[in-house]
């Protein structure tokens, strides 16, 4: 009985779906409207992303092949706030410098320095000196940094006269010595990863030993956008500063 | 040459001008060309929809559905190899969509039901297409108690009278698992309508 009656309900379903034409003819409106959106919306989609798209590209070549990539770059880390590194080139070296370049926090006495009309830059991109490294989690850790950044000066001995700058720079605060290490890292590597921020050290350290004139050159490029906005603000500010 | 060679060779020809026409036809649905949806609309939308009216058991919802099918066609048609009819793609577009109509569905005959604004058949209709239209109502709310594997199951083979090996293909499983679906849901069915006691 219950089979007979699951076969004539089974029937009564497929003989009572009439098809409507007028609710056909409605969803073909609505599938043909709804494919039209689909396709405007792809196409505005494409509009927006293509010529970002273009532009992200021309602008990388642009900066690849004048070289400027890389200001850009230092610029737009300094801008977000990103303190840990300069940016690398391309050369696995360089890759294994950042890793081991670090901020060092801004210390008192380089607070103290306004006395000199110089102001203190911003943290810059430093190898880590062995006491930190000696400072690490466990000693198999420091081990481990320590001859990464020994592998990596040898790799790259500027990387190394970089370092001797740095540390005459900002922690020895030997304004004499540091520009004589600048000029040494310069010499070395006059087109090197760190060379925009070496130049304004140096020209840091020409304020520091009272010889203006060659400060003055040495901060004109900055303060005229040689290097994009890299220390442009800071660079004019001296200038003023220096003027007679 | 004889006549009925001459016959064979002309139905070869038109045979290869179809697939030709298909396989054209599948490639402008793949650029997702308007008037290429618009043909398959015409030619499939009656089959889709009475699959979809019932399946789902409701005609706002089978609109829907019908609806997404041929919406999502140009984007479903890139996994389509040929192997089967474009009606039966059409017909598994419609199944693999399906679980969230049938869902609304179900929901809207619960909400009807509750508030006793079940439409009652006019005393002017026959005796025996009220009846009709009764049972189908009743299997119906019915089918609303399996699972859609079953439910489909059932609509592919018992209401629309399709071969197993067709539905299998359908729904993308194998023929056993089909039948096992399609055993289990009229065992469920029968009770459900002895339930009801109707008859």
């Amino acid at each position: 009985m219950s089979k007979d009656l699951l076969a004539e309900a089974t029937r009564a379903l497929r003989e009572t779906t009439p098809v409507s034409e007028f609710e056909a003819r409605a969803t073909r409106a609505r599938v043909m409207t709804g494919l039209h959106q689909t396709r405007v919306r792809r196409r505005t989609r494409l509009a927006f992303l293509l010529p970002i798209a273009a532009s992200f590209v021309a602008v990388s070549a642009w900066g690849a092949a004048s070289g400027r990539a890389r200001v850009v770059l230092v610029e737009l880390q300094h801008w977000v706030g990103d303190t840990v590194n300069a940016p690398t080139k391309s050369a696995p070296t360089n890759a294994k410098a950042s890793r081991q370049l670090t901020a060092p926090p801004p210390t008192a006495a380089s607070a103290k320095e306004p006395a000199l009309l110089v102001p203190e830059p911003r943290p810059e991109p430093v190898l880590q000196p062995p006491a930190s490294v000696a400072s690490a989690a466990t000693p198999l850790r420091a081990l481990a940094s320590a001859s990464a950044a020994s592998r990596a000066e040898q790799d790259d001995p500027a990387l190394a006269l970089y370092r001797a700058a740095h540390s005459a720079h900002f922690v020895a605060h030997d304004p004499a010595r540091a520009l004589a290490a600048w000029d040494a890292y310069l010499r070395a590597a006059p087109r090197g990863q760190f060379a925009p921020e070496a130049r304004y050290n140096r020209a840091l350290s020409l304020v520091r030993l009272g010889r203006n004139q060659e400060a003055r050159s040495a901060l004109e490029p900055f303060a005229n956008g040689a290097y994009g906005g890299y220390r442009k603000s800071e660079a004019s500010a001296l200038l003023e500063r220096l003027d007679p | 040459m004889t006549f009925s060679g001459l016959t064979m060779m002309t139905e070869q020809a038109l045979a290869s001008d179809d697939a030709e026409l298909a396989d054209e036809l599948v490639l402008r649905l793949r650029r997702a060309d308007p008037s290429a949806v618009a043909e398959v609309y015409d030619a499939h939308h009656a089959v889709v929809r009475a699959f979809a009216k019932r399946l789902v058991g409701d005609a706002a919802s089978a609109e829907d559905l019908v609806h997404e099918v041929f919406v999502s066609l140009p984007q479903a048609v890139r996994k389509f190899r040929g192997d089967s009819a474009l009606r039966t793609f059409l017909i598994s577009i419609a199944v693999n969509h399906s679980r969230h109509f049938v869902r609304a569905a179900q929901r809207r005959r619960r909400a009807i039901s509750a508030y006793g604004e079940m439409k009652t058949h006019e005393s002017s209709d026959p005796e025996h297409e009220a009846r009709r239209k009764e049972l189908a109502d009743l299997l119906t709310r019915a089918l609303d108690t399996l699972p859609i594997e079953q439910r489909v199951a059932f609509v592919l083979c018992e209401v629309e009278e399709r071969t197993s090996v067709e539905a299998a293909e359908i729904v993308g499983a194998p023929e056993a698992t089909l039948r096992t679906r399609l055993f289990h849901a009229k065992r469920k069915l029968r009770l459900a309508l002895e339930t009801e006691g109707f008859g």
